[in-house]
C-alpha cells in the first residue's frame, strides 16, 4: 500500500509507508488459504479421475519420469542429421552451419568422397549440446536439409563426453530408426538439369 | 605496376568522372587497376597476356556507340571511360547470366567459395534465377590434373587464364582447352600429368573454383583463416606470401605481389613450407639429458640454466649457424658468443653446397635458405672465418667441448640432418636449438639440451635474399607458446628477463592472437 510521491525533481524521493494498525491483513490471508485450498482438492480429486482413464486437460501436471511429456513434432529439441535414400548421409561439409552458429558449438572435418558426384562429405560432425542455445540458425543455413531440430528434448548426461553429439548418435540413434530421409534428392536434382 | 618510370609519356584520362594518369600504350583496364577502381574481370590478370574472353570488363567509351573491353582498348589521351552506367550494368549482368548457364553454383561444396570471382559478381549484379529452360552440361568432375591439382570442368568459365600461365610463366604449355562450345574443357594433351613447379599458381589464379589445390581441398572453409603478410624461406628469393592462419596453426601461403621479387607468382614448394611450422611438426618441451637423467622443463628455464653453464667458457664452445634465421638474431646470438662466452669458434652449416649458386630462371634458386647472405654478412662483420672441417678436428680432438647449434629450423630443406647430428653429438656437451621436432635429436643420450625455437611466422626479422633485398617481416601468428626466438634465447642466457616492450604512442598494436571475429556472419544477419 505505499505510495511513491516525487517531492522535488532534484532531489530524492520519499516513500510514504501506512501506519501501523491501519490495515487488516486477516481477510487477505484466509481469503488466499481459499485458493490454495479449492487447488489442492481439485488436483487431488481429477488426479484420482485421471488414474480411472477421465480426460487429461483437468490436470496439467506430469508425473515425470514415469510419464513424459510429447512435444510436436515441429518442436525444436536435439539436432538430428539426416540420410539419402541409401542411408548415407545427406550433409555435404559445407560448413555453413558452423559458421552460422552463434554458440560456435559445431565442429566438423571434412573430407573427400571416393565418389565424384558426393565429392565433399563429414568425416566427423560433432555438436557440443552444452554450448548449443537451440537457436535453429543451423537448419536455417542448411542448404540441402542435412540438419533439422527434432522433438526430442530430454539430454540427460552423466560425463562431459555424453553431451558432445557425434555422427552416430545425430544421424543414426536409436529413437530415429534408422535415419530420416532428407527431402533434398541428389539423383533428383541431377535429373532435373541443376 | 604502380612504379611510373619518367621516359615512358603519359595520358590523362577520365575514369567515372575521375581525371586518371597512366602510362601510354597502356589499356583501359589497367587504368581502372593501377587506380584501384572496380571492374568486373574474368579472363584478364595483370601478369599475363590478354584474352578478351570472358567479356565482363565492358566500358563505354564517349563517342562510341558500342561497349568495349577494357582489357584490350588502348588508352588515348582525353578518353572518357565509364564502367558505371545503366548500358555497361545491363551488359555485364547479361554477360554473367553466359557464365552461368553451366556452372553448377555448388557454392557450399566448392573451395573457392568466399573467395570467388563469380560468387562476387553473382552477389554484385546477379542474384537471378537462370533463364535457362535446358539441363546443365554435365562435364566431367575431380580430375587430378596432376599431383597438386584438381580441376573440376562444370565450374570452369573457360577463362583460360591458367592455359596462358602455363604457356607463358614456366613455359611448359601442358595446359589446353579442348572441345567446342558448351563442351569445351579444359585439359592436359594425352592426359599427361601438370607437373611444373608452378603448377598451384593456376589454382590462386583461377576466378572459380575450377582448379583447387589438391594440398588445401576440403581442409578449412577460407573464411574461417586470417592472413598476414610474410615472405617464404624456402629459398634465398625470398618470395612476398601471405600466410593464411586460424588457431589451429597454418593452412596455406599465397604469393603477393612483389616486382622486385618474385612479380605474382611462388613456387610448388614454398607453397609445402608452412607444413613444419604446425603444432604437429615442432618440438613442444625443452629437455635437458645429463648423466642418463632427462628433466622436462619450460624453454625459458632451461636457457636461463644453458646461459649459467656457457658464460666465461672460451674457445672449448662452438656454434654452428643455418642460414635459417633472421639478421637480428645472427647479430644477438653472434655477439653473445664473442663478448659473453668468449669464442669466435662460430660455424655456418651449408645444407646444400653443390646447388647453391643453381637457380631455374624463374624464382627457385638452390640455395635453401632465405638468408644466408645476412649470416655471411654479421659473421663477416665480426671477422668470423671458420672452415667445417675445423670444426669436425677439434671435436675429434677434445678441443671443443660444447656443440651450441641453431637451426635448422625447416628440416626438410636440411638433407645431411643425420649426418651431422652424428658428427655433433660426438662433442661432450651438445646444445640444439631448434623449431621442428626430430626423433634422432630427442633419442641421443649423454650430455643433450634441446631448446624450441620460434618459426619465422612467430617473430619478427629482417632477411636478406640472393640480391641483396632486406626484408623486413613482422610475426603472423603464434604456435607454440613456449618457444624462444634466438634474440629471446640470448636474453635468457644473459640472465636477463623477458619484458614485452609497451606499446609506443603511433604504434599500431600487436595484432598476434588476434583471430576472426566469430560471427561476424550472424552479427551483419540481413545487412547487405
Amino acid at each position: 500500500m505505499s505510495t511513491v510521491q516525487a517531492v522535488d525533481k532534484n532531489s530524492t524521493y520519499k516513500v510514504k509507508r501506512p501506519e501501523a494498525g491501519s490495515n487488516w491483513f486477516l481477510p487477505g490471508i484466509f481469503l488466499g488459504l481459499t485458493l490454495t485450498g479449492t487447488k489442492m482438492l481439485r488436483n487431488l480429486f481429477d488426479y484420482v479421475k485421471s488414474m480411472g482413464g477421465a480426460k487429461r486437460e483437468l490436470m496439467p501436471t506430469v508425473n515425470y519420469p514415469e510419464e513424459k511429456y510429447e512435444y510436436s513434432p515441429r518442436f525444436k529439441g536435439n539436432h538430428v542429421l539426416t540420410v539419402k535414400k541409401d542411408g548415407a548421409l545427406r550433409c555435404t561439409a559445407c560448413m555453413l552451419c558452423a559458421t552460422n552458429c552463434p554458440a560456435d558449438c559445431i565442429s566438423i572435418v571434412a573430407s573427400e568422397h571416393e565418389d565424384p558426384t558426393v565429392e565433399k562429405f563429414p568425416i566427423s560432425y560433432e555438436i557440443d549440446i552444452l554450448r548449443c542455445v537451440f537457436c535453429g540458425f543451423c537448419e536455417e543455413a542448411c542448404p540441402v536439409d542435412a540438419i533439422r531440430m527434432g522433438p526430442e528434448w530430454q539430454t540427460p548426461g552423466i560425463n562431459g563426453s555424453e553431451f558432445q553429439y557425434d555422427l552416430k548418435q545425430l544421424a543414426y540413434r536409436p529413437a530415429l530408426k534408422g535415419g530420416i530421409v532428407s527431402v533434398v534428392d541428389e539423383e533428383e536434382r541431377h535429373k532435373a538439369g541443376i | 605496376m604502380h612504379s611510373s618510370t619518367t621516359n615512358v609519356p603519359m595520358v590523362k584520362i577520365q575514369v567515372n568522372g575521375q581525371e586518371v594518369e597512366v602510362k601510354e600504350g597502356s589499356t583501359i583496364i589497367e587504368a581502372f587497376y593501377q587506380n584501384k577502381i572496380d571492374i568486373a574481370h574474368y579472363c584478364w590478370h595483370p601478369g599475363l597476356s590478354v584474352a578478351g574472353v570472358c567479356r565482363l570488363c565492358m566500358v563505354e567509351i564517349e563517342g562510341n556507340p558500342r561497349l568495349q573491353i577494357a582489357c584490350n582498348t588502348t588508352v588515348t589521351p582525353g578518353m572518357r571511360v565509364s564502367n558505371v552506367s545503366e548500358k555497361v550494368k545491363d551488359a555485364v549482368k547479361w554477360g554473367l547470366d553466359f557464365h552461368l548457364i553451366n556452372h553448377p553454383l555448388d557454392c557450399p561444396i566448392c573451395d573457392q567459395a568466399g573467395e570467388c570471382g563469380l560468387q562476387d559478381q553473382y552477389m554484385k549484379y546477379g542474384r537471378n534465377d537462370s533463364k535457362m529452360g535446358e539441363a546443365k552440361v554435365k562435364k566431367h568432375k575431380v580430375v587430378d590434373l596432376g599431383p597438386r591439382v584438381v580441376l573440376d570442368s562444370e565450374r570452369c568459365i573457360l577463362c583460360s587464364r591458367c592455359v596462358r600461365f602455363c604457356d607463358e610463366v614456366p613455359k611448359t604449355s601442358e595446359l589446353g582447352i579442348f572441345n567446342r562450345g558448351d563442351r569445351a574443357e579444359v585439359g592436359t594433351f594425352d592426359g599427361k600429368p601438370l607437373t611444373n613447379k608452378y603448377s598451384t599458381n593456376v589454382v590462386d589464379i583461377c576466378p572459380v573454383g575450377a582448379l583447387t589445390s589438391r594440398d588445401f581441398r576440403f581442409r578449412q572453409r577460407v573464411w574461417f583463416l586470417k592472413d598476414k603478410e610474410t615472405i617464404c624461406t624456402g629459398c634465398s628469393t625470398g618470395c612476398n606470401v601471405k600466410a593464411y592462419y586460424n588457431k589451429e596453426g597454418v593452412f596455406r601461403v599465397k604469393p603477393v605481389y612483389n616486382a622486385a621479387v618474385n612479380g605474382h607468382w611462388m613456387c610448388d614448394d614454398g607453397r609445402d613450407i608452412y607444413k613444419f611450422v604446425n603444432r604437429e611438426n615442432r618440438l613442444i618441451d625443452a629437455k635437458l639429458v645429463s648423466g642418463g637423467k632427462t628433466e622436462h622443463m619450460q624453454p625459458m628455464e632451461l636457457a636461463k640454466r644453458l646461459g649459467a653453464t656457457l658464460k666465461g667458457q672460451g674457445a672449448s664452445v662452438a656454434l654452428v649457424l643455418t642460414g635459417s634465421h633472421s639478421v637480428e638474431e645472427y647479430e644477438a646470438i653472434v655477439s653473445y658468443f664473442k663478448n659473453d662466452v668468449g669464442t669466435t669458434q662460430i660455424y655456418h652449416w651449408i645444407n646444400n653446397p653443390d646447388t647453391i649458386d643453381s637457380f631455374d630462371g624463374i624464382l627457385i634458386r638452390g640455395d635453401k635458405n632465405p638468408n644466408t647472405k645476412g649470416l655471411i654478412e654479421v659473421l663477416a662483420k665480426n671477422g668470423v672465418s671458420t672452415q667445417w672441417k675445423s670444426l669436425t678436428d677439434s671435436i675429434g680432438t677434445g678441443a671443443v667441448k660444447t656443440v651450441v647449434v641453431a637451426g635448422p629450423e625447416n628440416q626438410a630443406l636440411f638433407p645431411d640432418m643425420k649426418v651431422k647430428i652424428s658428427e655433433l653429438s660426438k662433442a661432450a656437451k651438445l646444445v640444439w636449438m631448434t623449431a621442428g621436432k626430430n626423433s634422432e635429436l630427442e633419442s641421443l643420450t649423454g650430455d643433450v639440451a634441446l631448446l624450441p625455437l620460434k618459426t619465422y611466422v612467430e617473430k619478427p626479422g629482417t632477411f636478406v635474399n640472393h640480391a641483396g633485398l632486406r626484408q623486413k617481416t613482422q610475426p603472423v601468428t603464434s604456435i607454440v607458446p613456449g618457444a624462444l626466438s634466438l634474440v629471446e634465447a640470448v636474453q635468457l642466457f644473459r640472465g636477463e628477463e623477458l619484458v614485452a616492450k609497451p606499446v609506443q604512442e603511433g604504434e599500431k598494436p600487436n595484432e598476434i592472437g588476434k583471430g576472426r571475429v566469430h560471427n561476424e556472419f550472424t552479427l551483419t544477419r540481413g545487412v547487405w
